[in-house]
């Protein structure tokens, strides 16, 4: 066949291909290695690659240590419920600045980008203030609202934008002379035809609150309220040294559920940036 | 079904106005196709009647009901668009009863309507396939059975074929016709193929720069066009315009001494434009002069592309020519198909 490569161009190609991966997949790697092998093995050098010795040990105390399991529900229902606030919010948003025309549109949608320049750590002071106000300090409410109506959201709104922008008109004419108003139209046709950029605004979404640090750790100060990143810092000895095996055992753990839902919505995540014109 | 009246319809967008007071008169049952170049208003026009562009001024009428404030669904419309519009999440089926879904028709009654139409279209095999799954024909079917599941007052169909290629344009140009005969709704159909409108209207309606031009069936509109853009417009290749004066010995153009008919004598002396359309030009041994440019043969006709004087005209013969550019031969125009236009209003003038 035409273009098919000789054999020694292949084997260049998977060589240079295998040297490049290395970076990407080194820190997962040791991540997971370093996790059953005693606190001493992991600092041995020349380091091993492959544990001499292995010790899952680790992974129970990551639970006795820490109430992980508690950890670990709240960051996934903190996850789900902006996942799924972000999700609704921001193609509802999306859809009214691409399709219904109303004055100072673009004006306010500019404004609404503008949220998109503000760093996170600027606004945490006055977050703080506003949440202690309303007695919300040490609840997950900050996690779930600041997300939900800040800049992650602004970003998932100018994706749902662009993708409902693209969309033919014709297919909302249509659905008008067969008898639809605005809301339905949007959950009846618009919606369903922007899976792709659902998929990507929900992982997107999904990542940000999972790994999200700066507001647990001002937000939240008891160990069964915290968040899986917060959480990991707190695995440390008697002189607050980090206890390395268990604290990766423990990242490890937080890991899974992220590949889970990047291999069951891969093909939807590519096929949204594809959509969107983003790139990963 | 029921008629469309169009009444001193307007429509302007900030200050630009794009129609014109346009008055229409849509019998019921009619098949009205709305034709003319690209930007002359004919979907703009089709697209109020539907209720998806506001009204700038005048009425449309569907029965006795001005509907100029009823949103489309309150209008009893159904509208085939130029791109199908099918909804790419649903199956054939659900994409035909979606609008007797959406109105609480029964189960039942979906399912039996649905059957009706696809059956009608040769879409029963089809029904649970998604329209990405269908060719182009099969997806303007599927368009036009979601639109007669319906049992509506009105079809309106906005170039539903533009986007076929030329084989299945004249196949479904066939379908829709046959539907229409079948079916005796009101259609009003836009296109800006003038072959569509002359096989398919009862009546044409043409459109020029958001203003109708002229209305009637298509052979009037052919034999008797009421002013130049007309007669340009309808009929392929275009008819030729030959300027000059009336004379008492024929119609004076430039280089030629062209025979008119017995009426035309009559008209005073003005600058004129000489009409022929290219199939009125026979091949005899003592007409005009002609000097051939291009020889075109299409099977069924030879079209001479020529220089009568100093006008180039075409000219499209039954017969086989064989002439070689430059040479010259000898046509004559039938004076019963001589079309008189004024010079400076473009209005018939015999």
């Amino acid at each position: 066949m035409r273009g098919e490569l000789s054999p020694g161009a292949k084997v260049a190609i998977y060589g240079l291909m295998s040297v490049l991966l290395i970076p990407f997949v080194f820190p997962t790697w040791w991540m997971i290695t370093s996790s059953v092998k005693p606190i001493s093995d992991i600092f041995a050098f020349p380091p091993d690659l492959i544990p001499r010795r292995v010790d899952f040990s680790t992974y129970a105390k990551v639970f006795e240590l820490q109430p992980f399991a508690r950890q670990y529900w709240n960051s996934a229902y903190i996850a789900a419920v902006v996942t799924a606030g972000t999700m609704l919010f921001s193609s509802m948003a999306g859809y009214a600045f691409a399709r219904i025309r109303f004055p100072f549109a673009n004006a306010l949608f500019m404004v609404v980008l503008l949220g998109l320049l503000i760093p996170s750590e600027v606004t945490i002071v006055p977050l703080f203030q506003m949440f202690l106000a309303w007695d919300m300090i040490n609840t997950h409410w900050p996690l779930i609202l600041v997300p939900i109506f800040g800049a992650p959201s602004v970003f998932a709104t100018f994706v749902m934008r662009q993708f409902f922008i693209a969309l033919p008109a014709e297919l909302e004419e249509a659905a008008r002379v067969d008898g639809l108003g605005r809301f339905k139209i949007f959950w009846t046709i618009a919606l369903p035809l922007a899976r792709p950029a659902l998929a990507a605004v929900g992982i997107f979404t999904f990542l940000h609150s999972w790994n999200l640090y700066l507001e647990p750790i001002v937000f939240l100060s008891s160990p069964e309220m915290f968040t899986l990143p917060q959480a990991l810092t707190q695995y440390t000895d008697a002189y607050g040294g980090a206890m390395w095996n268990i604290q990766l055992a423990a990242a490890t753990l937080t890991a899974v559920p992220v590949l889970i839902v990047f291999i069951i919505a891969q093909k939807q995540f590519v096929e949204g940036l594809a959509h969107t014109g983003l790139k990963g | 079904m029921a008629s469309v009246t169009l009444s001193k319809l307007r429509k302007s967008y900030g200050r630009m106005d794009v129609i014109h007071g346009v008055d229409v008169e849509i019998a019921d049952g009619e098949f009205v196709v709305l034709v003319g170049p690209s930007g002359c208003g004919k979907s703009t026009l089709l697209r109020m009647i539907a209720g998806l562009e506001s009204i700038t001024g005048g009425e449309v009428l569907i029965g006795d009901r001005v509907v100029n404030d009823l949103e489309p669904k309150d209008r009893d419309i159904a509208m085939v668009f130029q791109n199908y519009a099918l909804y790419p999440h649903m199956t054939v089926a659900a994409n035909m009863g979606f609008s007797l879904e959406h109105r609480g028709t029964p189960k039942a009654e979906i399912a039996k309507r649905v059957k009706w139409a696809a059956e009608i279209l040769g879409l029963d095999e089809m029904l649970e396939r998604y329209p990405r799954q269908l060719s182009g024909g099969q997806r303007q079917r599927v368009a036009m059975g979601r639109a007669i599941v319906r049992d509506p007052q009105v079809f309106l169909f906005d170039e539903p074929l533009s986007n076929l290629d030329a084989k299945l344009r004249v196949v479904m140009r066939g379908e829709i016709k046959s539907l229409h005969q079948r079916l005796k709704t009101t259609t009003v159909y836009v296109t800006h193929d003038q072959v569509e409108a002359m096989t398919m209207a009862d009546k044409i309606v043409v459109l020029n720069g958001g203003r109708v031009e002229q209305i009637g069936a298509p052979l009037e509109l052919y034999d008797r066009p009421a002013n130049k853009f007309v007669a340009g417009f309808i009929g392929s290749p275009a008819m030729n315009f030959i300027p000059g004066q009336i004379t008492a010995s024929g119609f004076a153009a430039d280089g030629a001494l062209l025979p008119l008919p017995e009426a035309a004598h009559d008209l005073p002396p003005r600058p004129m434009l000489y009409g022929i359309r290219p199939e009125h030009f026979a091949l005899t041994s003592e007409g005009l002069a002609a000097t051939v440019e291009l020889v075109e043969p299409m099977g069924s006709e030879t079209q001479v592309t020529m220089r009568l004087g100093g006008t180039p005209v075409i000219g499209a013969f039954r017969e086989r020519v064989r002439a070689e550019p430059g040479e010259t031969i000898r046509v004559r125009p039938e004076i019963a198909s001589v079309h008189l236009f004024d010079s400076d209003s473009g209005k018939r003038a015999n």
